[in-house]
């Protein structure tokens, strides 16, 4: 195994709040790491760092050994995808227009060029790949639904199937399981571990959520105040003595 | 040194009048959320209803009470009944065509009353005529400059005042986000919204009425020259500081002073330069103000209670109607085409062509609007480009005319590209005043000069010589053909594109723009090219417009006409092809109809018919809220709905079903 | 006394129906857990008592009086706190002013008492109060937001999902506070996920299935409907 994923000693501050403190982790290629920490630790901006939305003061990130394109878009195309704390969907865009967006821009057959010389028609191809992903997070009679229409937990595996649909290498989930219930929240678990079976994703996931966390993660690094505090696996860092007080809330 | 202090002085109170129009526009944004472009017409308003009321022997001191306290508080509770409440929190698009509505249609409105053509306005409200009050150093200070100074330092403290206030401020700030929350507070949110509008537009009245007896006769150019100045000075506090707005507006009047008092009255640079600069204050503001950026983020955290929008009449448009005219439009439109032009007097072959070469410029409109989601008041300067190359490679290197419109369409595509750069990391409203300031450049510096755009006589424009045909005949009708070609071709790519992968990706990024760059979308590439290709097409509208008066002309594309084709476009449809094409011959055709209202030959009765013209189509941006589609594709949704229920089947699948 | 009265309520947004025939009654001092899978009605139904969602068909009465014609700013200062889904916050104001917006109703002294109360109860984000809400982080935002609907001193508080996004340490925090109004006689509604949350908070559990109630009982009998709903959804 390969490490995917480098963090190098990566900090970011705001108006001189170091919200991200050196910090370094690193992700094995087809590993699964939880990220975990109180109420602004830091964990979404460190995501934002590596998508690729925010740049760093200091320190390196490297995907597959080599440093990163600084914009969001490229960071994607070569194999990072992301889903959000709160959804960011495309309006009232039907759920395979969602899709379609990622795929063609994955493929890099989006844009003027291909409307006007080959009419902009989706082809046959297009559509069978972005329903198969469907199937695969279940919503496959959902396809020409507005996405602005269907319940959270559906928001989510659309923003999900997004996410997926171009065959990423890491995906980084913020916060999957917040806001669903019991049953969708093991249904997306389910998921998410089927495609790693199956793609040999990579994933880093950011939940409050102790099961789904759990569940999804081989490994943990909890965080607070802009630093790493512990790493290990889920048992190590769930009984480390700084992570349960500002985490869990527990005094050992 | 002693020239340059009164210099600086002196337009002290002049740099007071953009204070006081800036500080109304903060306080309008802060407190409505609406960025008032209308700002200008309203003070308009104000300034000829004051004047009408002196001229009927009213007392100045009562007049402008009449006209700030009672007149302008009534307008804005008006104005937020009618049009802004009914407008979605979140959707900014709309506030800003709703405001661009009232700047093109208020003015046109006050027109339609005789008389108002040539107001002269009575002297300030509160002191004598311009005779010196004050004497500072070597300068006097007249009446009308006191009224304006003091003005402007009282509405500053006693907006801060409101503004910034727990009491009524905090309501005020809230509301503009979230009516809905606020109401969760136990506030009256629609109260407090019509409190706001009214301030707002008291704030329009002051500036109106004061502004008036400066800059005499009182016109609606007048006044929009005041707004973009203050435009200008709201920038520096980064359109939300009011000390800092007028900070801006004071020393945007002494620099302006000292420019002008230093550069001889008879260059060259005189007429240029010292009424754009405030232009070039606002371009350098928009490009390196870090808070530009953070404007335009904020969105309705209550927005899942809301009902979701009406959807687009495509899309509701029933399959099977789709297809029906699907399969019969070009029939039926050139079956029509014929007919027009084969009957057609005259005169009306070239109200056609014209409509043809505006269905062009406002097709550039739907592509940058409708697909991309950008408001661009620029469209019209970039015509203007266009023709303007045409122009000068047809007369200078004779170049054949249609090369000549390919080559002012790459032109005119280069400044929509420029226009592209800042656009890349601002969205939204600095986007829309950047393309404001550029159309606005173009009209003061490069129209007027001779190598350009000619200068205010403007250009000859031949027309094309092709396959030993002659088009020029001002009704050509073999010209109006070769127009038509032109716009098909043209919708014909804006179609595909509003469909295709482009449409669909850049509509994703309008939507959610990290999203769209987590999946992948390449948002600079596409939005440089929708640009370019936007200012591209207006371009080649600008030259066939053209080319169809055999003369450019630069007041043809003087600023004005961005927001008035945007508001245009806009309410007849901006998101389909067929909207576009619609509102062009739609213009030019009631244009000419109105010819043959009965004329007196003056000039302020073409005043009236152009204002006419452009109410009847622009009336729409007040519905723009409900139909964000446009007034005609809703109205062809009703139509569609109504056939439907008459027509319970599907004719065609029956009779397809029997052959088979 | 009822606090909050609903009988056979319908209601909706535009074609969608979110609940058909919803009857419920809540006595001062109730604490009343809310509970079913997604999109079954629960934020409508607390909409609805908050009279955000106005309803189709049926009466609603909260504190004795029918709410039919009343606005929701006037529901307000009768006492009614509704924590809404989501951030529920005022992105472009401070945290500050975000929790005076609460407290506008209550007289100068006592406010800027319960001001510093609640910037206190926000520990280390209490010292950065002039901080603009929309810098937050998600969890953060919903601290401010929970923080400010406990200072309103609510007579009916109807908390959509209150510990949404919160780390298990600041839940529990929040349910603390939560278990600290309820000592005063402030009539709690919570709309949950998940039951192990409320089961201490809350002796009552009403569960509601596609827009109707399922269950209306001890919380202790609610996990056995949870359950059974959940299994009798087709996958
Ligand atoms: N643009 C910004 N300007 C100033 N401060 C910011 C900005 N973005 C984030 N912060 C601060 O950085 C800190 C970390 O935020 P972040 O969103 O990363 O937290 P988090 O770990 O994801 O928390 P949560 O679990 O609540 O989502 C917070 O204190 C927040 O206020
Ligand atoms: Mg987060």
């Amino acid at each position: 195994m390969s490490t995917l994923l480098d963090v190098r000693d990566v900090s970011k501050s705001f108006g001189g709040n170091a919200v991200v403190n050196h910090v370094s982790l690193s992700v094995e290629d087809g590993s699964s790491l939880g990220l975990v920490g109180s109420n602004g630790a830091g964990k979404t901006t460190l995501f934002r760092l590596i998508a690729g939305e925010l740049a760093v003061d200091s320190g390196d990130i490297l995907f597959q050994g080599r440093t990163l394109p600084p914009r969001a878009d490229d960071r994607a195309r070569i194999g990072i995808a992301r889903t959000f704390q709160i959804v960011e969907l495309f309006g009232g865009q039907t759920v395979l227009d969602h899709l379609l967006v990622a795929l063609q821009a994955h493929q890099r057959r989006q844009g003027p060029w291909r409307d006007l010389v080959h009419g902009g028609r989706t082809t046959p191809e297009e559509r069978a790949a972005c329903m198969e992903i469907l199937s695969v997070v279940g919503l496959d009679d959902r396809a020409q639904a507005p996405a602005s229409t269907l319940p959270l937990g559906e928001r989510r595996a659309v923003e999900l199937a997004r996410a997926l649909v171009c065959g990423p290498r890491l995906l980084l989930a913020d916060e999957p399981s917040s806001g669903l219930d019991g049953g969708e929240t093991a249904q997306l678990i389910s998921i998410i571990n089927r495609v790693r079976r199956e793609t040999g994703l990579a994933i880093v996931v950011v939940d409050h959520d102790l099961a789904t966390v759990e569940a999804l993660a081989d490994h943990v690094v909890a965080m607070d105040a802009g630093s790493v505090i512990a790493h290990g696996t889920f048992a190590e860092v769930t009984t480390n003595v700084d992570v349960m007080r500002s985490w869990l809330g527990v005094t050992p | 040194m002693s020239n340059f202090l009164s210099y600086t002085l002196q337009s002290v109170p002049w740099g007071c009048t953009f204070a006081l129009v800036a500080v109304g526009l903060v306080l309008t944004y802060r407190a409505t959320g609406v960025f008032n472009f209308g700002f200008g017409a309203e003070a308009y308003a104000a300034g000829v209803i004051y004047t009408e009321l002196f001229d009927h022997g009213v007392n100045r001191v009562w007049a402008a009470v009449i006209v700030v306290c009672v007149v302008a508080p009534v307008f804005g509770a008006v104005l937020e009944a009618g049009l802004f409440s009914r407008i979605p929190v979140g959707n900014t698009t709309a506030k800003m065509v709703t405001a661009l509505g009232v700047m093109v249609v208020l003015p046109s409105i006050v027109q339609l009353f005789p008389g108002t053509g040539n107001l002269q306005a009575p002297f300030a409200p509160f002191f004598a005529p311009v005779i010196p009050i004050f004497q500072v150093g070597s300068f006097f200070i007249n009446g009308i400059e006191l009224t304006t100074v003091l003005a402007t330092m009282v509405t500053l403290l006693l907006l801060m005042a409101l503004l910034y206030s727990k009491r009524f401020g905090l309501p005020m700030r809230a509301a503009v986000e979230s009516p809905k929350l606020l109401e969760l507070t136990g506030v009256n949110s629609r109260s407090v919204l019509r409190s706001s509008w009214m301030v707002a537009t008291m704030l329009a009245g002051l500036a109106g009425v004061l502004f008036a007896p400066v800059e005499t006769p009182v016109t609606p150019t007048n006044y929009s020259i005041i707004l973009v100045a203050a435009i200008a000075a709201a920038a520096v506090g980064a359109l939300r500081s009011l000390p800092l707005a007028v900070v801006g507006g004071v020393a945007l009047g002494m620099v302006q002073g000292v420019v002008q008092g230093y550069i001889p009255q008879t260059s060259v640079w005189y007429s240029a330069l010292v009424p754009s600069l405030p232009f070039f204050c606002l371009l350098v503001l928009l490009l390196v103000h870090p808070g530009m950026r953070t404007l335009d983020q904020s969105s309705d955290p209550m927005m899942a209670v809301e009902p979701p929008p009406p959807t687009p009449a495509l899309a509701q448009r029933p399959p099977h109607i789709n297809r029906l005219i699907h399969r019969f439009r070009w029939i039926l439109a050139a079956t029509f085409a014929l007919i027009v032009i084969t009957f057609s007097p005259g005169p009306w072959i070239a109200a056609l062509t014209i409509g043809g070469a505006y269905s062009v410029i406002f097709l550039s409109i739907t592509l940058i609007t409708g697909l991309a989601g950008q408001l661009s008041l620029a469209q019209a300067a970039f015509a203007g480009i266009g023709a303007a190359t045409t122009a000068q490679l047809t007369i200078n290197q004779h170049v054949p005319a249609l090369v000549a419109a390919v080559a002012g369409a790459i032109v005119a595509g280069g400044g929509g590209w420029v226009a592209s750069l800042p656009a890349l990391r601002l969205r939204g409203l600095p986007v829309t005043l950047l393309t404001l300031c550029l159309a606005l450049l173009a009209d003061n510096l490069l129209f007027p000069t001779s190598w350009i755009g000619g200068g205010a006589n403007g250009l000859t424009v031949p027309r094309p010589h092709i396959f030993g045909i002659d088009f020029s005949d001002v009704d050509s009708k073999s010209f109006l053909l070769l127009v038509l070609a032109v716009v098909l071709a043209v919708s014909g790519v804006v179609h595909v594109l509003l469909r295709g992968t482009t449409g669909r990706a850049l509509a994703a990024v309008h939507a959610s723009p990290v999203g769209a760059a987590s999946s992948g979308v390449a948002v600079r590439r596409l939005t440089m090219f929708v640009f370019f290709l936007s200012a591209a097409i207006a371009g080649i509208g600008g030259a066939l417009f053209a080319m169809s008066f055999l003369q450019e002309s630069p007041s043809d594309f003087s600023w004005f006409w961005g927001p008035t084709f945007l508001v245009i476009v806009v309410t007849v449809g901006a998101t389909t092809v067929e909207g576009a094409i619609e509102a062009g011959f739609g213009y030019a055709l009631i244009a000419q109809a109105l010819t043959y209202l009965p004329s007196t030959g003056s000039s302020s009765s073409n005043a009236v018919q152009s204002a006419v013209t452009v109410l009847v189509l622009s009336f729409g941006a007040f519905t723009y809220a409900s139909h964000p589609e446009g007034i005609v594709e809703a109205a062809k949704r009703g139509i569609a709905t109504t056939v439907l229920r008459a027509v319970p089947a599907n004719p065609f699948e029956r009779v397809g079903r029997k052959n088979s | 006394m009822s606090v909050l009265e609903l009988t056979d309520v319908h209601a909706g947004y535009g074609p969608y129906k979110a609940l058909t025939g919803v009857t419920l009654s809540v006595q001062s001092g109730d604490a009343v857990a809310l509970l079913g899978s997604n999109g079954v009605g629960k934020s409508t139904l607390v909409r609805v008592a908050s009279g955000l969602v106005p309803t189709s068909q049926g009466q609603v009465c909260v504190l004795g009086r029918d709410i039919r014609g009343e606005s929701v700013h006037a529901l307000a200062r009768r006492g009614v706190v509704h924590l809404p889904e989501g951030v529920g916050l005022f992105g472009d104001l401070s945290i500050e002013e975000n929790l005076l917006l609460r407290l506008r109703r209550v007289p100068a002294p006592t406010r800027r008492r319960r001001l510093a109360e609640a910037l206190e109860a926000l520990g280390p984000l209490g010292s950065r109060r002039r901080t603009k809400a929309r810098l937050l982080s998600g969890g953060q935002q919903r601290l401010v937001a929970v923080t400010g609907a406990l200072a309103a001193q609510p007579t009916l508080l109807l908390a959509d999902e209150p510990a949404l996004g919160l780390s298990p340490a600041a839940a529990d925090e929040v349910y603390a506070a939560l278990e600290r109004v309820r000592s005063t006689d402030t009539t709690l509604i919570i709309v949950e996920t998940r039951l192990g949350r409320v089961e201490n908070l809350c002796d009552r559990a009403v569960v509601l299935s596609s827009g109707r109630v399922a269950y209306d009982g001890p919380t202790s009998g609610a996990q056995d409907v949870l359950t059974g709903l959940i299994q009798r959804q087709p996958e």
